[in-house]
């Protein structure tokens, strides 16, 4: 009894932060769904009103589906490459402590600050990127300027800042693999790739499974790369469903529709979180 | 027993509501000037930023006067650059964080006043001496239902921004700016053939500035933006797809707008100051920012009135009220605006002062008085003390009361963020079909207008 | 140091075809790195030493014609970083102290005192990890506005960056798992010596988890420096911004060589802590990445 009371002496700092700045607004976000408020006034309960009027709203698809592309474009390239620089990274043995600390260099700048610079690069004219693909004589892109490549555009920011951490994190991985594995499997005769088959992925597939949630979970929120970059266009080729979301709440002032779409992507997001706890439960069995 | 308590709590909550409610009608509040002896203190937003000395030091000097002369009342001014972030100023207003006094552009009036976010100072407006002077167009601006909800502290309509010295490179009279979107395309033509990434002219297409040029050039070509009710939209007619046309000719026909797209009013200001950029569509203010923000030189820059000139947009600034204010803050800031902002030869109208601190003198806004004596005062004293080329904006002044000056469209912002991507896409796609993007944006406008309504 | 085996065998990268594949992909790794990680660092600082007309110039000049160091001066002196980056300080110095204060005690009465539904508080704080920010933007926005119970509002005040900091059921995690690997023997007989919990986690355990603690403050300071849209909308007011909230929208006022020198001095203090604490921050990612 003394022990619960003294333990929820230690706790309650944690208990009341997280209640307020977690647990709650969580309920409060299913509560905002079916709310309406200008914050002079009482809210009004609306019912479904909020729903309809996001999914009603032509750019509602488009967000779902650029959020979408954006997560598979992430995973494609944010996902496998880090994944094979890590394996290539693990096999070097000269200036070792140079490779790690670069490709986790980016992941320090602060993102608004990584966000800019690209913008920058970026630029069709005088741009880092087209200057560089003028030197190979190859024709410059429009980058953030076309429908086609806006949204790739976007991933590339995001994956040049995050690579680093996923790399470091595989790297670590991959070293806990034992040698005699390889060992014995090369003796079998099994060659590189196999080796990579049989040996390093199903070795390292409960980092690389939490690491692709945690991705999913990451890159299905992107917000500050269209609001810096794009402000959603071209065409709204680049709106995301939290850029949306932002941009009820904040520019039409609709909380309501803005709490709409953060209640959906939350559902979303618990779908992959159950998906997870399984495959994570049946891993560990 | 009990229900007589019930009864008599009742009464009080319905009165305390009853009470706070009042504050809707003009009849619970009174109009009598502010007491001299009650000490209010308002906060006032825009106060000029560090990094602009001048202003914040002519700033600090009214604020000192202002309270000598009315010592019960503190002005405690906020400073903040740019005075309104568009990123965070829905915010800010929906978070309650406003100033007593705060700042808002035209454009954000509407809705602001439509969510009960600013106070209704119609009560008041007796002791604003300078209120009947003003030019009904721009006073319209604060007014909803017969009601009045902020004053205004720069207006400005927007015409043809040019750059005089690379007209004169590109061949181009730089005292007769064109006068039509033909003659527009003409000369983008020929000052972006001086090569060397030079843009003949630009148009913005993003963060809700596309859609606010659109309306812009949708004027000046005779069209509205909705129908004269405010519920249905109406820029899909001949004149919208005039303008998109325009747009699409001199981007893909002519290649003269440039290959960088998605702009927004910095990035044209920062490409006009480094001398790069030829025309635009802008307020006479940007000449300033050119200035101060860019290093560019006033003696390059020129306007002309809006091409086409059928209409234009009148945009400007002002302040709004919270609308938790209480009476004697909101007669104080009256007060306050009324010193800084409305008279004369004081505050922001002082320009012999303006012109001692070396400051700009002689661009023809705000003009916020109508063609009366205090109009008549603040036109001489402003040209008594022009250091600036004046004549280089003469073509824009001269035609300034011939253009007629439209206001914003009704749910502003919604409707100029669903043009942004019309106009994103004329600028950024070849084969943009511009009939079609105009009836996808009039699907979404009328969904916006209809929701607004109910 | 001993090499362990990877994938590929020291005998293959014995012979002479091993060396020269090994060689090829080192230089062709090292070289893509730099140039891929690096250059853009080396393209902004050397970009905010040209003039905005140099910065328009096709083809750009490699290296700057000057070395002129007024578009820092002028970012400095013009968008008043100085300020900014003292309020970023001292919101990373307060969310610090709170998460240490907060989540230490937590995960120590989590791991070693184990209350009464104490799996079921971790469960739920856990929890937190699969909704991030981002989704609940509005709602702790709303929150944070008018707090609930108390109606106090936190807009604009430090306390909106500290005490929702504090709330990380990723450091909880890391902090519970480095105190369950304490042995409870250290504990028990301190405790039959008649120390009280808090005296056994100030002298015994946050002495020996001085590596964890190190890893949770650095990333607690980094998350304060590297977040935006929480700060962007809890800190409207243009004197209390953080440092990325503050270019992001002042920046764009300012001419190009300007907004390059402020995005180079917001990134140096990040940079800095890098190089100094560099193996701790690694320490920590695979802290983190190896879980489950």
């Amino acid at each position: 009894m003394r022990r619960n009371l003294t333990a929820y002496g230690f706790l309650c700092g944690a208990l009341i932060c997280f209640a307020f700045f977690s647990w709650y607004p969580i309920v409060r976000e299913v509560l905002l769904s079916f709310q309406q408020t200008n914050f002079v006034g009482d809210a009004t309960w609306v019912g479904l009103d909020n729903f309809r009027t996001v999914v009603e709203d032509p750019v509602f698809v488009d967000a779902w589906v650029n959020t979408a592309i954006f997560t598979v474009l992430a995973l494609v390239i944010g996902y496998v490459v880090p994944f094979a620089i890590a394996i290539v990274l693990n096999e070097l043995k000269h200036a070792r402590g140079y490779l790690r600390f670069v490709v986790y260099l980016p992941v320090m700048l602060p993102p608004a600050v990584a966000v800019l610079l690209f913008k920058w690069f970026y630029d069709p004219g005088p741009g880092l990127f087209n200057q560089i693909l003028g030197f190979f004589q190859l024709p410059g892109l429009s980058w953030l300027d076309s429908t086609d490549t806006a949204l790739v555009s976007l991933v590339l920011v995001s994956t040049w800042m995050n690579l680093g951490s996923g790399t470091l994190i595989y790297l670590a991985a991959l070293q806990t693999i034992p040698g005699e594995l390889y060992e014995a499997a090369e003796l079998d005769g099994a060659g590189l790739f196999r080796r990579i088959r049989h040996i390093t992925i199903p070795q390292t597939k409960l980092i690389l499974l939490v690491m692709l949630l945690l991705q999913v979970i990451a890159t299905m929120q992107v917000f500050i790369e269209p609001f810096l970059l794009t402000g959603g266009g071209p065409e709204d080729a680049t709106v995301t469903v939290a850029y949306l979301m932002y941009q009820y709440a904040f520019n039409f002032t609709n909380f309501g529709g803005g709490g709409a779409l953060g209640f959906m992507l939350m559902l979303v997001l618990m779908v992959f979180s159950v998906i997870y706890l399984r495959v994570s439960r049946e891993e560990a069995r | 027993m009990r229900s007589r308590i019930l009864a008599t709590l009742l009464t009080v909550a319905l009165g305390a509501t009853a009470a706070a409610c009042g504050g809707d009608g003009s009849d619970g509040k009174d109009g009598a000037p502010l007491d001299a002896g009650t000490k209010v203190s308002i906060t006032v937003g825009c106060m000029p930023a560090k990094s602009q000395e001048a202003q914040r030091k002519e700033w600090n000097e009214d604020v000192a006067a202002f309270q000598k002369l009315h010592p019960n009342i503190t002005v405690e001014g906020k400073d903040a650059f740019p005075c309104i972030d568009p990123q965070t100023f829905q915010a800010k207003l929906a978070g309650g964080q406003m100033e007593d006094v705060f700042y808002v552009y035209f454009t954000d009036v509407k809705n602001i006043v439509a969510h009960g976010q600013a106070a209704d100072i119609t009560p008041y407006l007796g002791q604003v001496k300078q209120n009947a002077n003003l030019d009904p167009t721009v006073a319209k601006v604060f007014e909803d239902r017969g009601k009045t909800y902020g004053l205004p502290r720069q207006n400005y309509t927007m015409g043809l921004f040019y750059n005089r010295t690379l007209f004169t490179k590109a061949g181009l009279d730089p005292d007769a700016p064109p006068k039509t979107w033909a003659e527009v395309r003409d000369a983008a033509k020929k000052i972006s053939a001086l090569g060397d990434g030079t843009v003949g002219y630009a148009e913005l297409s993003a963060k809700n500035q596309g859609g606010w040029h659109f309306t812009t050039s949708l004027y000046s070509q005779g069209g509205s933006m909705v129908g004269p009710d405010g519920k249905k939209s109406a820029f899909d007619g001949p004149q919208g797809k005039a303008v998109l046309q325009n747009l699409k000719d001199m981007r893909w026909t002519d290649d003269s707008m440039g290959s960088k797209q998605l702009l927004v009013d910095a990035d044209i200001q920062r490409m006009m100051a480094s001398g790069k950029l030829g025309m635009y569509l802008g307020a006479p203010d940007n000449a300033t920012a050119l200035v101060d923000q860019f290093k560019g030189d006033y003696a390059d820059y020129g306007m002309g009135p809006i091409p086409g000139g059928t209409g234009t947009l009148l945009g400007g600034d002002g302040y709004m009220f919270n609308p938790k204010a209480s009476p004697e803050k909101i007669k104080a800031g009256l007060m306050w605006l009324d010193f800084y902002a409305l008279t004369p030869g004081q505050g922001q109208l002082n320009y012999a002062r303006a012109k001692t601190d070396g400051r700009p003198v002689g661009l023809p806004q705000p003009k916020l008085f109508g063609q009366n004596a205090t109009g008549q005062k603040d036109r001489e004293l402003r040209a008594a003390s022009a250091n600036l080329p004046v004549q280089n904006f003469k073509a824009y002044e001269d035609a300034y009361t011939s253009v007629p000056g439209k206001l914003e469209p009704p749910q502003a912002q919604q409707l100029y963020a669903i043009l942004d991507s019309v106009v994103s896409a004329v600028l950024t796609r070849r084969d943009a079909n511009i009939d079609q993007l105009l009836a996808d944006a009039r699907k979404k406008a009328d969904t916006a207008l209809a929701r607004s309504g109910t | 140091m001993s090499e362990t085996r990877t994938l590929v065998s020291p005998h293959t990268l014995g012979t002479r075809r091993g060396r020269t594949v090994y060689w090829t992909v080192f230089t062709t790794v090292f070289v893509t790195f730099t140039f891929v990680f690096v250059f853009p660092l080396y393209w902004m600082v050397t970009g905010a030493m040209k003039s905005p007309d140099e910065l328009a110039d096709i083809p750009p000049s490699v290296f700057p014609h000057s070395f002129d160091l007024s578009g820092f001066r002028e970012a400095w002196r013009q968008l008043d970083l100085g300020k900014y980056m003292w309020n970023t300080t001292l919101y990373a110095f307060g969310a610090w102290l709170f998460t240490l204060g907060v989540d230490v005690t937590a995960a120590y009465a989590l791991s070693k005192l184990r209350p009464l539904l104490g799996r079921a508080i971790l469960g739920m704080m856990l929890a937190t990890l699969m909704i991030p920010p981002m989704v609940i933007l509005l709602p702790a926005y709303l929150t944070v506005k008018d707090l609930p119970l108390l109606h106090v509002n936190l807009l604009n005040t430090p306390w909106a960056i500290w005490l929702p900091a504090a709330a990380n059921g990723f450091n909880i995690f890391l902090l519970k798992r480095f105190f369950d690997s304490i042995p409870t023997e250290l504990l028990d007989a301190a405790e039959v010596d008649g120390a009280s919990p808090a005296r056994i986690l100030w002298s015994i355990v946050l002495p020996v988890s001085r590596p964890i603690l190190g890893v949770v403050s650095i990333f607690t300071v980094v998350n304060v420096w590297r977040d935006f849209v929480w700060p962007l909308l809890v800190l409207p007011d243009t004197d209390r911004k953080t440092i990325s909230v503050a270019i992001s929208s002042l920046a764009v006022q300012v001419p190009q060589n300007v907004l390059i020198g402020s995005l180079v001095i917001a990134s140096v203090p990040t940079i800095v802590v890098f190089f100094v604490f560099q193996r701790h921050i690694m320490a920590g990612l695979t802290a983190g990445g190896l879980k489950g």
